[in-house]
């Protein structure tokens, strides 16, 4: 990012390259990597001497904060997601969050109110709605 | 933030694991790259590298001089963690000092949260010493902390990242 803009997520200036790189939800992520071990587990007797340091910090943390553990539901998320016009980080950080109103999912990703976007407070309302919901029936 | 990406990475096969099959070629090249992930730690561009998902494409060998080795190009897809400046996410407190507390966020261990950063947090001292505030909300070791990244510190020598969190804004601080 030198000699260009900050970096400041909170307004989605996080690097072209970034930008358009696809960003996994930790629930994604805990699926994949919970593959990978059940994997190696199969080629060795103890997957640890497998793993490496950040594989291993990285499933615990992504095991401790996954919102959704099914697999059906974690694609669910993704799906409903994907239909409000958000960028992939905002995406993740709204299912890895799970704000629980319109003021908080604020907050939490600032850049989904700029000008220019067409997420009014009933259009964020309807998909935390429809986040709780699978959440609900998980 | 957990990113899926697509890296062009050249993997050094060396002579004495060629003269097999190419099923094994396949696999000496994923095991090569897998160690080397595992060496590699992270990179300042892309953070830390986790996992390897799939092998796209592997390119014409080349063969070095001298030595004999072989020199793939390879394409692959994989899984990193980066830390944005402006994100907010959630980490682990695992050690409380008296001017700050010490977060880990996926594979980033060295996530400070510093007194300055939560001013309505005051140190309370004892063996298990927490930070608290006028709402009895406590920050304590193992507790689940909702930060916003202030700027994030790529070491070279230890290839790994620090990162300055605060909890300045709304709807951060400890979550139960």
């Amino acid at each position: 990012m030198s000699g260009e803009e900050e970096e400041n997520a909170a307004e989605l200036k996080i690097g072209d390259e970034f930008l358009k790189a696809k960003c996994l939800m930790n629930c994604e992520v805990a699926l994949i990597l919970e593959h990978k071990y059940d994997q190696l587990q199969q080629m060795s007797d103890d997957p640890r001497n497998q793993v490496s340091q950040v594989f291993e910090k990285s499933l615990q943390y992504v095991k401790r904060f996954s919102r959704y553990k099914n697999p059906d539901a974690v694609k669910q998320v993704r799906e409903i997601l994907s239909r409000y016009q958000l960028t992939e980080f905002e995406l993740c950080v709204l299912g890895n969050l799970c704000p629980e109103t319109v003021e908080e999912a604020i907050a939490m990703v600032p850049s989904i109110q700029a000008k220019g976007r067409v997420h009014d407070d009933d259009a964020i309302d309807k998909m935390l709605n429809d986040l709780a919901l699978i959440k609900k029936f998980e | 933030m957990f990113l899926k990406v697509q890296l062009p990475w050249n993997v050094v096969i060396p002579a004495e694991s060629l003269d097999i099959k190419g099923l094994m070629l396949q696999k000496s090249i994923v095991v090569r790259l897998l160690d080397e992930f595992a060496s590699r730690k992270a990179t300042k561009d892309l953070g830390y590298l986790l996992a390897l998902t799939t092998l796209e494409s592997i390119g014409e060998g080349r063969v070095r001089e001298h030595t004999g080795d072989v020199l793939f190009p390879v394409a692959f897809s994989g899984i990193t963690f980066k830390l944005f400046r402006g994100e907010i996410a959630e980490g682990v407190v695992h050690k409380v000092l008296k001017h700050g507390v010490f977060l880990s966020c996926g594979p980033v261990e060295n996530i400070y949260l510093s007194k300055l950063k939560m001013p309505d947090y005051d140190y309370v001292p004892g063996e298990n010493p927490v930070f608290m505030n006028s709402k009895m909300s406590k920050i304590e070791k193992g507790s689940t902390v909702r930060f916003i990244v202030i700027g994030t510190k790529w070491l070279e020598s230890e290839r790994e990242f620090q990162a300055l969190v605060g909890l300045h804004a709304d709807y951060l601080g400890p979550v139960s």
